[in-house]
């Protein structure tokens, strides 16, 4: 079932085209909102909780249209990128005080803020005044925060921003069991390709506010991934015999490329290596740039960026 | 009986979701009132947020209660008391104004400037309440706080009147009307104040610059105001006057009061109308100003 439409969303701030037409559908589940700085992941996740309206189009949530009506805001929740929490308060208060206006009642919202702070792994650290918490903290409490009311759907911007890849990993762990266990469908933006693969069922692929692919995370992996074979010696016979069994690969000396491999392609390039006896020296994954992946006029091939794993 | 050692266990009862009944939408602006309550008397902080809030409170109040004593022992002693007489409720107003401004000027930028300054309007923003559920819940918030202070050494200065008389109940059947004046009174300037202080902090993110803010449209005012009467003449002069707000409140109140004895430039009415004109006038630019700030 789709939690958000969106239809022909165009935004333009002053001669900024922030999105342009865009028209996509995000179900249940953790989507991840893909692009670069620009690509209007920002923008849009402003329109989806009805932050701005947009200059065309029409945005869907929960059933609501987002210009009509504020009610839908009681189930969902929002963690904007920028920093939100005032300094001298409690994640406690601040949590409490948010769950109230969000429409659970006093004593109901002071329990779900300890819950929900317990679940994020701030339990200890709750009646401390923010402007003593680590970056890390503070995005477990805008996470926390966005979840306080118990939301049908939540939408995190950037929620990674700024940790370093220990917390990177912790938070994105956070966030999957949040989907999984916890029930609530997850939107985040990011442009962090790994952060999607990690964590999202299904991507839409923002560029320079027009939309390049949505879909589920998995097919796009597969059509995405490809494999460095670094050999020290042997590298013709190898891709030779690679091309035989229908696979492409790319040679640059002692380096092969194999675009787009999935499935059963790897079953056949450990076999080529184990008959040609290839000295092998490396075998890793390799990501394409957003731009490299996504933009249809593409860009150089040498254009590559090792996956931060 | 107690269990057998290592037989406890502990269990993860998980996510719970909450299904509670929700709130309704005046519940939410209700939150909003009590969270703005809770800053302006600095409730749920530390020491160092009570000190501004509670000293000026006391400011504007205790003086009352140290009057009533004096009045109380002085009586007490059954000398001649000729010489010593409460002050009116009008005539409070012309001291407490001071108070009333200093805690308008100090206080009330709190309950705007931080939500700005720390980004948490965003967040008020992606909840189920409009931004004119914010901003006129804050309002509200801080009027209720302002007019309580205005309120209570007027409500002092009757209940004392009310005790010392002949009979009291004669004289609360004769003065009843002073309780609706003192309620209008403190209104009318707590409102001023309001719509002022939190207009200037819907400016600036620092709530020092709206302090200064204020503090300079209500004293310095005063001056061009005090400078007018004494320099010009005839309608020009009463115009000018009405930038003295200090005064302007206090005569409004004076008149709303029933006291007869005033000497202004323009008739007290009309410092009462215009007192009305600037709340309504300045709680509309801030309502403006407020939605263009949560809805940028």
């Amino acid at each position: 079932m789709a939690l958000v439409h969106a239809r022909g969303l165009t935004k333009t701030y002053g001669s900024v085209r922030a999105l342009d037409e865009a028209t996509f559908e995000i179900g249940e589940g953790i989507t991840g909102l893909l692009g670069s700085n620009g690509a209007g992941k920002t923008t849009s996740l402003r329109l989806f909780t009805g932050l701005i309206d947009p200059d065309n189009g029409s945005v869907e949530v929960l059933g609501h249209d987002t210009r009509r009506s504020s009610e839908y805001r009681t189930r969902i929740g929002y963690a904007p990128e920028h920093d939100c929490l005032p300094a001298t308060t409690s994640a406690a208060e601040l949590l409490a005080y948010m769950a109230q206006i969000s429409g659970l009642p006093r004593a109901a919202a002071r329990l779900r803020a300890s819950d929900v702070l317990r679940h994020v792994g701030l339990f200890e650290e709750r009646y401390r005044p923010m402007s003593t918490y680590s970056t890390g903290m503070k995005q477990r409490v805008k996470l926390a925060e966005a979840l306080v009311h118990d939301p049908v759907l939540a939408f995190l911007d950037e929620p990674t921003a700024g940790l370093d890849p220990m917390g990177r990993r912790d938070m994105l762990e956070l966030i999957k069991r949040v989907g999984r266990e916890f029930g609530i469908s997850i939107v985040i933006s990011t442009h962090l390709m790994g952060d999607v693969e990690r964590t999202c069922d299904g991507v839409v692929v923002l560029d320079a506010g027009k939309v390049l692919r949505t879909g589920a995370v998995a097919g796009l992996t597969e059509e995405t991934e490809a494999v460095l074979v670094d050999v020290v010696e042997g590298a013709g016979e190898l891709a030779a015999v690679l091309e035989r069994r229908g696979l492409a690969p790319r040679r640059d000396g002692n380096r092969l490329t194999l675009e787009r491999i999935a499935g059963t392609d790897f079953d056949v390039l450990r076999d080529a290596i184990v008959e040609t006896n290839a000295l092998l020296y490396r075998l890793a994954p390799e990501r394409h740039t957003l731009a490299s992946v996504f933009t249809p006029a593409g860009v150089p091939a040498g254009r590559r960026e090792q996956d931060a794993t | 009986m107690n269990a057998a050692p290592g037989a406890a266990e502990i269990f993860d009862l998980g996510y719970q979701p909450y299904e509670g009944k929700r709130t309704s939408r005046w519940a939410r602006r209700r939150a909003i009132w009590r969270d703005g309550v809770r800053i302006a008397l600095g409730l749920g902080r530390g020491a160092s947020a009570k000190i501004a809030p509670w000293g000026l409170i006391g400011f504007a109040f205790v003086p009352a209660v140290v009057l009533v004593v004096i009045a109380a022992f002085v009586g007490s002693v059954a000398t001649d008391t000729s010489d010593f007489e409460l002050p009116s409720y009008a005539q409070y107003y012309q001291f407490a104004i001071v108070p009333l401004s200093l805690f308008a000027a100090v206080i009330g930028p709190l309950l705007l400037c931080p939500d700005r300054r720390f980004g948490v309007l965003s967040l008020y923003a992606a909840r189920p309440i409009t931004p004119i559920d914010y901003i006129a819940s804050r309002w509200v918030a801080f009027f209720t706080v302002t007019a309580m202070i205005a309120w209570l050494p007027e409500a002092t200065l009757f209940a004392w009147n009310a005790l010392d008389a002949q009979s009291p109940g004669t004289w609360l059947r004769e003065n009843w009307d002073v309780v609706p004046r003192f309620l209008l009174a403190g209104t009318l300037v707590a409102g001023a104040l309001t719509a002022l202080s939190l207009f200037a902090a819907s400016f600036t993110t620092r709530r020092m610059y709206a302090t200064i803010g204020a503090v300079a449209t209500l004293f310095i005012g005063s001056a061009i105001g005090g400078i007018a009467e004494e320099n010009f003449s005839g309608s020009l002069s009463g115009v000018v006057s009405l930038a003295a707000l200090p005064h302007v409140m206090v005569d409004g109140a004076q008149w709303i009061l029933g006291d007869e004895d005033l000497q202004r430039p323009v008739s007290p009415a009309v410092s009462a109308l215009w007192l009305a004109g600037l709340t309504i006038g300045l709680s509309a630019l801030l309502l403006i100003r407020s939605m263009r700030l949560m809805r940028g």
